[in-house]
C-alpha cells in the first residue's frame, strides 16, 4: 500500500517536471481554460448574488399580495375585497397599496411610485432605520416624499428643491422632499418615490374606494398557500401572489439571463474540449519516443495513464481555481462589470448595486461538472490510445 | 542455463499480404556471467531477437525461457515488471530523453518502483560516481557529450541492477574511443556478474577479448557455417 503510494508520488513528480519542460504550451491551454472558467463562473456567481439581492429584498415584502384582472390585465381591486379577506382565519392585516410607474421624460426614466399607509403598513415604523438623511413624515401628512439617490440627483440637477410631478390631466403635483433613502438600500430604492397612500391616489387619479393592490399579512407563515387558496376561491378574478411565487419569479428572470449567456459560452468550452481531444489524440514523434523509451525501461501502460490524468488533472485543476478566483473577484470587486448590460436589465437609472458573489458548494461543482469533467475526459480518453505504442518500435530505432 | 530458446520463430502481419517471416527456428542457449555478441547485415533480426529475449514483443512459436520466466506465457503488465527488474537496456543512439537532466534520466527505471526519494537518490549518486559523471547531474541529458551520454545510458540500465545487459548496437554512431571505452565497460561488467547480450556487426564490439561468443545470424536463422 505504501510502496503503491510513493510510486504515485513519484509519478506525479515525473508529471510535475514534464508539465514544466513543456511549460510554454501547457501554460497557453492553462490561460485559455481559466480564462473560459472564468467566464462561466462569472455568470454563475452574479446570478446567484442577484438572486440572494433579490431574495433578501423579499423579506419584508407581504406574505400575499392581491390584485385585481380584467381581461387578462392589472386593474384596480376594491377595498372591499380587503373586507372580505380580513374574515379569513389567520389573516392578521390587509393593507391597501397604491403603486405605479412615472415616466420622467427629461431624463427617459421611469420612476416608482408608491403610496403607503405608514399607520397600518407593518415594519413601517422601521423606514427611518432606511434614510441617509431627514426623517419619515407624520402619518396621513401630504405633500412630502421619501426619495431614492438618483431621484434626488435629478431634482437638484433641476435646480430646485421640489420634486414636481404631473398627474394625468397635466394638472402638476409638487412634493418637499423630506427624506432621502441610504445607498445600501439602492438596489430597493434607487428610483422610488415613496409618499402617502392619499397623494398616490390624487397623482394617479385612482378612486377612493380602490388600490392598485392589497398586502396581505399573516400570522403563520405555514398557513400562506391554504390562505392564498382561500382568496382565490373567494375572489375569482383576483391575482393571488405569494412571496415564495414572487422569488421563483426573481430566479426564472435571472436564471434565464444567465443560462443564455451560459449557452453561449458554453459554445465555446465546447470548442475548447474538441480542441484538447484533438491535441490529445495525436502524438508527436518526439512524445511517441518518449512512451516507448519509458515501456520499454519497466513503465506500465497504467503508469503512462496516470502520467496523463495529472497532467490533465493539474491543468484544469489550476484553471478551475484560477478560473473561480477571478470570477469572484471580477463579481465581488468590479461589480462583474464584463457582464453588467446583459445581466442588470433596461433601466435608465442603474443603482449601485454592489454585488456578493454566491460561493455555494452546488453552484462550484456545477462549474466543475460543465468545465473540468469535459476537459479530463477530452484528454484521459484519448491518451490510452498514445499509451499502447509499441515498445519494440524504440528498439529497432522507430 | 541463464536464457534459452527453442524453435523460435517471429511472424510480423501473420496471414497478411505484408508478412514478413523475422526469425527462422532459433535455438539458442545463453549461460550466465558471459558477454555475448549476436552479429549480422541489417534485417537479418538481431533487433527482433533481442525484443524477445528482453520480454518487449513475444515469440510467434516456439519456446523461450529468459531468467527464469517464459516471457510466451505472460501478459503484458508482468513482462513489464520482469523487464523493469531484472533487464537492463542500452539503445542504438542511446535513447535518452534530452529534455531530462542526466539524474532524471537514470531514475526513470525507479519512478514506478515505489522507493521513496532519498533512497531512488541514493542509487542515482552511486551510479554517478561510478560512471564519474556526478558533476553533470544536474545537466540537461541533451547539452553532455557523447561519451557521457554513452555512461549515462549504461547507468541508466544498471539502476535497478538487473542480471541482465541488452545493448542494441550501441557503437553505432561512436567514434573508436568511445567504442573502446564502452567495450571496457561491458567487460567489468561481466566481471561484476552480469550476463550481457550485444547486437552488433562492429569488429571492436565482436572481437572484443572479453566477448566470449559471437552468434551469427542471417535471414532471420542462427549461420552456424
Amino acid at each position: 500500500m505504501k510502496g503503491a503510494l510513493t510510486k504515485h508520488l513519484n509519478i506525479l513528480d515525473y508529471t510535475l517536471s514534464s508539465l514544466w519542460r513543456r511549460r510554454s504550451r501547457n501554460g497557453s491551454v492553462l490561460i485559455v481554460f481559466a480564462g473560459v472558467i472564468f467566464l462561466v463562473a462569472s455568470f454563475q456567481f452574479v446570478t446567484g448574488a442577484l438572486t440572494e439581492t433579490a431574495l433578501d429584498a423579499l423579506r419584508s415584502a407581504p406574505e400575499i399580495t392581491v390584485q385585481r384582472l380584467s381581461a387578462g390585465r392589472q386593474t384596480e381591486v376594491p377595498l372591499d375585497y380587503g373586507g372580505q379577506i380580513a374574515g379569513i382565519h389567520g389573516v392578521r392585516e390587509v393593507v391597501p397599496r397604491i403603486w405605479g410607474y412615472y415616466f420622467d421624460e427629461v431624463t427617459g426614466a421611469n420612476l416608482t411610485v408608491i403610496g403607503v399607509d405608514l399607520e397600518r403598513m407593518p415594519l413601517g415604523e422601521k423606514l427611518n432605520l432606511t434614510l441617509a438623511e431627514g426623517e419619515v413624515p407624520e402619518p396621513g401628512s401630504t405633500g412630502r416624499v421619501l426619495v431614492g439617490r438618483s431621484i434626488k440627483r435629478i431634482v437638484e440637477s433641476k435646480g430646485t428643491a421640489y420634486l414636481s410631478l404631473f398627474r394625468p390631466d397635466l394638472s402638476q403635483a409638487s412634493f418637499a422632499i423630506a427624506g432621502v433613502f441610504d445607498a445600501a438600500t439602492d438596489v430597493l430604492t434607487d428610483d422610488l418615490i415613496v409618499m402617502d397612500i392619499g397623494d398616490a391616489r390624487d397623482l394617479f387619479h385612482i378612486s377612493p374606494a380602490a388600490a392598485t393592490d392589497l398586502c396581505v399579512y399573516v400570522a403563520n407563515l405555514e398557513e400562506v398557500p391554504n390562505i392564498a387558496r382561500k382568496i382565490a376561491a373567494a375572489l375569482p378574478d383576483a391575482r393571488v401572489l405569494t412571496r415564495s411565487q414572487i422569488s421563483q419569479t426573481y430566479q426564472v428572470v435571472f436564471g434565464w439571463r444567465s443560462g443564455f449567456a451560459s449557452v453561449c459560452l458554453l459554445t465555446a468550452l465546447a470548442a475548447f474540449v474538441i480542441f484538447a481531444w484533438d491535441k490529445a489524440s495525436g502524438l508527436s514523434p518526439e512524445e511517441r519516443r518518449e512512451i516507448g523509451i519509458l515501456k520499454i525501461l519497466g513503465w506500465e501502460t497504467s503508469d503512462i495513464l496516470a502520467v496523463r490524468f495529472w497532467e490533465g488533472a493539474l491543468i484544469a485543476g489550476g484553471a478551475f481555481i484560477a478560473g473561480c478566483t477571478g470570477a469572484y473577484i471580477h463579481v465581488a470587486y468590479f461589480d462583474a462589470s464584463l457582464f453588467r448590460p446583459v445581466m442588470v436589465g433596461w433601466s435608465v437609472i442603474h443603482p449601485s448595486l454592489r454585488l456578493v458573489p454566491s460561493l455555494q458548494v452546488s453552484t462550484l461543482l456545477l462549474i466543475f461538472c460543465f468545465t473540468v469533467l469535459p476537459y479530463m475526459a477530452a484528454t484521459v480518453i484519448p491518451a490510452w490510445r498514445s499509451a499502447i505504442v509499441p515498445t519494440d518500435s524504440v528498439l529497432s530505432g522507430l | 542455463m541463464f536464457i534459452e530458446l527453442e524453435g523460435v520463430t517471429k511472424i510480423y502481419n501473420q496471414g497478411q499480404i505484408n508478412e514478413v517471416v523475422a526469425l527462422r527456428d532459433i535455438d539458442l542457449r545463453i549461460e550466465a556471467h558471459t558477454l555475448n555478441c549476436l552479429r549480422g547485415a541489417s534485417g537479418c533480426g538481431k533487433s527482433t531477437l533481442l525484443s524477445i529475449i528482453g520480454c518487449v514483443i513475444q515469440p510467434t512459436s516456439g519456446r523461450a525461457a529468459v531468467a527464469g520466466l517464459q516471457p510466451a506465457r505472460m501478459p503484458d503488465r508482468f513482462l513489464t515488471v520482469h523487464r523493469r527488474r531484472c533487464i537492463g537496456f542500452i539503445f542504438q543512439n542511446f535513447n535518452i530523453l534530452p529534455a531530462l537532466t542526466v539524474r532524471e534520466n537514470i531514475t526513470l527505471p525507479l519512478v514506478p518502483q515505489g522507493l521513496n526519494r532519498r533512497a531512488m537518490a541514493e542509487r542515482v549518486d552511486r551510479l554517478l560516481q561510478r560512471f564519474s559523471i556526478s558533476h553533470r547531474g544536474n545537466f540537461p541529458a541533451g547539452r553532455i557529450s557523447g561519451g557521457e551520454l554513452q555512461r549515462v545510458a549504461i547507468a541508466r540500465a544498471l539502476v535497478n541492477d538487473p542480471p541482465l545487459i541488452l545493448a542494441d548496437e550501441p557503437t553505432a554512431h561512436l567514434d573508436s574511443g568511445l567504442s573502446r571505452e564502452f567495450m571496457e565497460y561491458m567487460a567489468a561488467l561481466k566481471q561484476a556478474g552480469k550476463t550481457i547480450i550485444i547486437t552488433s556487426h562492429d569488429p571492436q564490439v565482436t572481437e572484443h577479448p572479453a566477448v566470449d561468443r559471437v552468434i551469427d545470424m542471417k535471414d532471420g536463422r542462427i549461420d552456424v557455417s
